[in-house]
Formats: C-alpha cells, sequence, structure tokens
C-alpha cells in the first residue's frame, strides 16, 4: 500500500539521524556456509555407510577431521562475530531458551565434542563404535544445521526470512555442500555407484534450492510490501541483483547441468568441477539472502 | 503497573528537544540514538507540508529483542519496561536485527546493545522520562496503560479512534501509542530516503558499533 502511494504524497525523509548499516557482515556468511559443510559431510557419511559401505572404509577418519574443522571455523567467525567475543562464556551461563543462539551454542559445542569423539575413534580404527556414535551425530547435525534458520525466523524485523523456506533451505545447503564435499574428499576411493549417489543428492539438493529461491522471487511480493521492497535490491541492476544471478547459476543451475553431463560421460572431473562451483556458487547465495533484508530501513 | 508513551503527532513541532534531552540524561555517545525525530516532506511546491514523528523503543508486550537475546540482557521489568543489562550483553547483535523499529543500536564505547529504556533509573525515583520533560508542548505523554485514570490512559479514551502504533502487523503488541500519525509518519516504505538526503548532512548510513 505504501508503495503505491508515493507518488501522490511524493513523501521524501528531510531530516533523520544516519541509520545503521549491515548489521550481521559477511563473518556470518562465512558461519552459515561452514556449518552447512560442517554438517552436511556428517550427513553423507552416515548415508554412505549405508548404502555403498565399501567405499567409505578409509573416509571415516578424513570425514570426521573435515567436519571438524569447519565446524570450528562456523564456532571462530560466530565468535568474531561479536561486538563483546570475551563474553561467549555468557550463553552457557545465562542461558535464555527463547533464544535460537542460545539452542545453537549448546547443541553445536555437543556436537564439537560428538566430532572429537569419532575422530579419536577413526583413528583407533574402532569403526563399530564409530558407527554408533555416527548415529547421534547425524541426528545432532540435523538441529545444528537448523538453528539459523530459527534464528532467522525470530528476526521478526526481517519479513523475507520465514522459518519454512530458511529450514528447508538450510538442510538442502548441508545436503549440496555436504555431498560436494564427500565428492571432493573421497575422489578416486569412492566406487561409481557412490559417485552416482554424491551426484544424485547434488543434482537434487541444487534443484530444490533453486525452486525455493525462484518461488520466493516471483510470489514473495504478492504476501507483503516489505518483501517486495526487499526483493527489489536483487531485480534491477543493482550489485545484488548480479550476485544473486551468478550465486544461483554457480550453485545450482550449472552443476545441475555438469551432473548431468558427468552421469553421460561417466567423467570424475566434471564432477568435481560440478563440487566446487557448488560449494563456491553456496557462499555467494547465502551471502545475498543475509544483506537484502538489512539493506530495508526500519524506521 | 504497564508503563506506556503516547505522542501526539499533532503537536509535535520538531523541535528536537526530546532528542537531546534524552542525549543527555542517558549519555548516549556519539552516532547513535536512543530517541530521534524524523522530518518527512509531502507534497510538491507550494502545496507542502512537514511531519514529525519521535521513533523510540516500543516497549513492546511481545517484544522480538527479549526473544531473541540468548543471555537475557534484554528484559522485561515488573512495570513493563524491556530493559537492557549491558555488563551481560554479548554483542551478537541479534536484537538489532530482531528490532521492527530499528530502535536498537551498538554502543560504540562499550560494545553492548542499548536503546530507549523509558529512563527506567528516572521512572524508579518516581521522575518522568527525561524527553516528557522536556518537551515544550507536552506532545509526550507517558503513564500506567492499566490506571485508567492516568493521563495516558484518558487520552487513549479521548482519541481512541484515532491512535495508531507502528507496524501492527508484526504482532509485538507495543506500548507506544501515536496520535494523529499518517502512513507518511509511521511507515517507513510509504516515504522515499535519498542517499545523502538530509538538511544539514550526507551521511546516510554508518557503521555498526564503529567497526566491522
Amino acid at each position: 500500500m505504501a508503495h503505491e502511494i508515493l507518488a501522490a504524497t511524493n513523501a521524501v525523509v528531510t531530516l533523520d539521524v544516519a541509520l545503521p548499516g549491515i548489521v550481521w557482515p559477511w563473518l556470518v556468511t562465512v558461519n552459515m556456509w561452514a556449518k552447512s559443510i560442517g554438517t552436511g559431510v556428517i550427513l553423507m557419511l552416515f548415508m554412505l555407510i549405508r548404502m555403498h559401505p565399501d567405499s567409505v572404509k578409509n573416509l571415516r577418519l578424513p570425514t570426521a577431521v573435515v567436519a571438524f574443522i569447519f565446524i570450528n571455523i562456523f564456532l571462530l567467525f560466530t565468535l568474531a562475530d561479536l561486538h563483546q567475543p570475551f563474553r561467549m562464556w555468557h550463553i552457557f551461563v545465562y542461558s535464555s531458551f527463547s533464544s535460537a543462539i542460545a539452542w545453537g551454542s549448546l547443541m553445536a559445542t555437543v556436537f564439537l565434542g560428538l566430532l572429537v569423539i569419532l575422530a579419536f575413534l577413526a583413528y583407533k580404527k574402532n569403526n563399530e563404535t564409530f558407527d554408533k556414535v555416527l548415529v547421534w551425530t547425524t541426528i545432532l547435525a540435523i538441529p545444528v544445521t537448523l538453528y539459523t534458520a530459527a534464528l532467522m525466523a525470530q528476526c521478526t524485523a526481517r519479513e523475507l526470512w520465514q522459518m519454512p523456506t530458511e529450514a528447508a533451505q538450510m538442510i538442502l545447503a548441508a545436503t549440496l555442500s555436504g555431498s560436494a564435499a564427500m565428492i571432493l574428499l573421497g575422489g578416486s576411493k569412492l566406487s561409481d555407484e557412490a559417485k552416482n549417489t554424491l551426484g544424485v543428492v547434488l543434482g537434487l539438493s541444487a534443484l530444490m534450492a533453486f525452486i525455493i529461491y525462484m518461488s520466493e522471487y516471483i510470489f514473495g511480493p504478492m504476501k507483503a510490501e516489505e518483501v517486495a521492497a526487499v526483493l527489489d535490491y536483487i531485480k534491477g541492476d543493482g550489485p545484488y541483483a548480479v550476485m544473486f544471478w551468478l550465486g544461483q547459476w554457480i550453485a545450482y543451475l550449472l552443476p545441475m547441468l555438469l551432473i548431468l553431463l558427468s552421469r553421460a560421460s561417466k567423467s570424475e572431473s566434471i564432477l568435481k568441477l560440478a563440487a566446487i562451483l557448488a560449494l563456491v556458487g553456496l557462499a555467494i547465495v547465502k551471502h545475498v539472502w543475509l544483506m537484502i533484508p538489512q539493506l530495508l530501513p526500519m524506521s | 503497573m504497564q508503563l506506556g508513551f503516547l505522542v501526539d503527532l499533532h503537536l509535535c513541532m520538531g523541535c528536537k528537544g526530546c532528542e537531546i534531552a534524552c542525549k543527555v540524561e542517558n549519555e548516549v555517545p556519539l552516532s547513535t540514538w536512543r530517541l530521534r525525530v524524523k522530518y518527512v516532506d509531502v507534497g510538491t511546491f507550494p502545496e507542502t507540508k512537514r511531519t514529525f514523528t519521535p521513533l523510540r523503543c516500543n516497549h513492546c508486550e511481545n517484544a522480538p529483542c527479549e526473544r531473541i537475546c540468548p543471555v537475557s540482557a534484554l528484559h522485561y521489568l515488573e512495570n513493563g519496561i524491556v530493559n537492557i543489562d549491558k555488563e551481560r550483553c554479548i554483542g551478537c547483535a541479534g536484537c538489532v536485527m530482531a528490532c521492527p523499529y530499528g530502535a536498537i543500536y551498538i554502543d560504540p564505547q562499550t560494545q553492548t546493545a542499548d536503546k530507549c529504556t523509558y529512563c527506567a533509573h528516572r521512572v524508579a525515583s518516581s521522575m518522568m522520562p527525561a524527553c516528557v520533560v522536556a518537551c515544550p508542548v507536552q506532545a509526550n505523554i507517558f503513564g500506567d496503560l492499566e490506571d485508567p485514570t492516568s493521563n495516558i490512559s484518558k487520552y487513549i479514551q479521548v482519541n481512541q479512534s484515532n491512535i495508531q502504533v507502528r507496524k501492527p502487523e508484526k504482532g509485538t503488541n507495543p506500548h507506544h501509542f501515536y496520535v494523529n500519525g499518517g502512513n507518511v509518519a509511521l511507515n517507513p516504505l510509504a516515504s522515499h530516503r535519498i542517499e545523502g538526503h538530509s538538511l544539514f548532512n550526507k551521511i546516510t548510513t554508518l557503521p555498526v558499533g564503529g567497526h566491522h
């Protein structure tokens, strides 16, 4: 409604204070990206152990180490984004359980502990216990990857971020980046069947994530004027419009095409290229979606 | 007791006395504001009009900032004020992201979140908030919403067909009301915000908390 009357009222803000710029910067993008990889590889390892156990004989330790590294990157960037990083311990002492941040911090800490145990068990080659602990780690990986969606949903000010779509996007980001990371990690150690499975997961994740973004792009403005105003930043000629489409192509469209090509030609190189593009593109897509609601003046 | 605020925009003349009183009373650092008065010009010359809208924390009954704060730094007082404990705040800026009214900022000196507290320290001593005292036209009305004899309750009763809150669709139930406020005054999407537009400066945005 507000947009429609603008031409008639010609209302212009003529005196106001400077508004805050971007509140959650690129550090939060890295946070989400690294968390997707850290949880995604665990989801993929769980799947591969059940579907292609022979392929993953030597992948338990590298996967646990990669997950450990990326979850630490996620935590490090979370810490770096705090304006009072030395008070991080307050989260554990004064936890408010209405906050997704508190839940996320606690779950990520437990998840990290489980990853240490997994790495230790893999190093000791105790596969039986490893697989038992992996079940609990996989179950926990789901809420750990989802909590950021809950956090975004709690941002009442940012109408674009709705829990159902953000939750779906977070899980798809985990399966997309997890499968891509496993393709790169496994390399020639993976059987053709395992590579096919990971390729299918990557391709379907890309397809579904792309469909959700396009649905929001097209139908979002029909629901709320605030969403329409936010999506204007990726429509037209602005830098975020370029970045948005670049991300969609690199993260989703090109990997989908390359996976089809790799299945037809049975080329591992093409599959790896698709995996690399998916990982790079995901960071761009996440960044755009994080930034654009922050460009809108709230008052 | 549930304290609330009401601003009669028909009375407000944009003198910014409330803004300055707030700055002084609460020692609000440079480049940040707990309370500000926004000017919006409407129409085309010579048929123009200027509106003035004081903007501060709405002390919502269902406050998104209180809900998202992981350490309960933002918390309710018994009188309904949404207060902040700066010693507990970790500076995650979740509250800044959650507030639909842009009322919370990161204090560049303490690197913690801060906002209007309805001058909770003055209220505790039975004094009015600094902005209420400073207003030369009594456009700011403050009091107990649960007491039907309070000034604010009476004002709401008399003007009940003309009471508004900002962004009611967010479901935050603000304890901050406006009388005679139009869409242009209360909805940020109802006015253009041109880059470097201001009368006295060309600064449109500032870094949050002075870093990043």
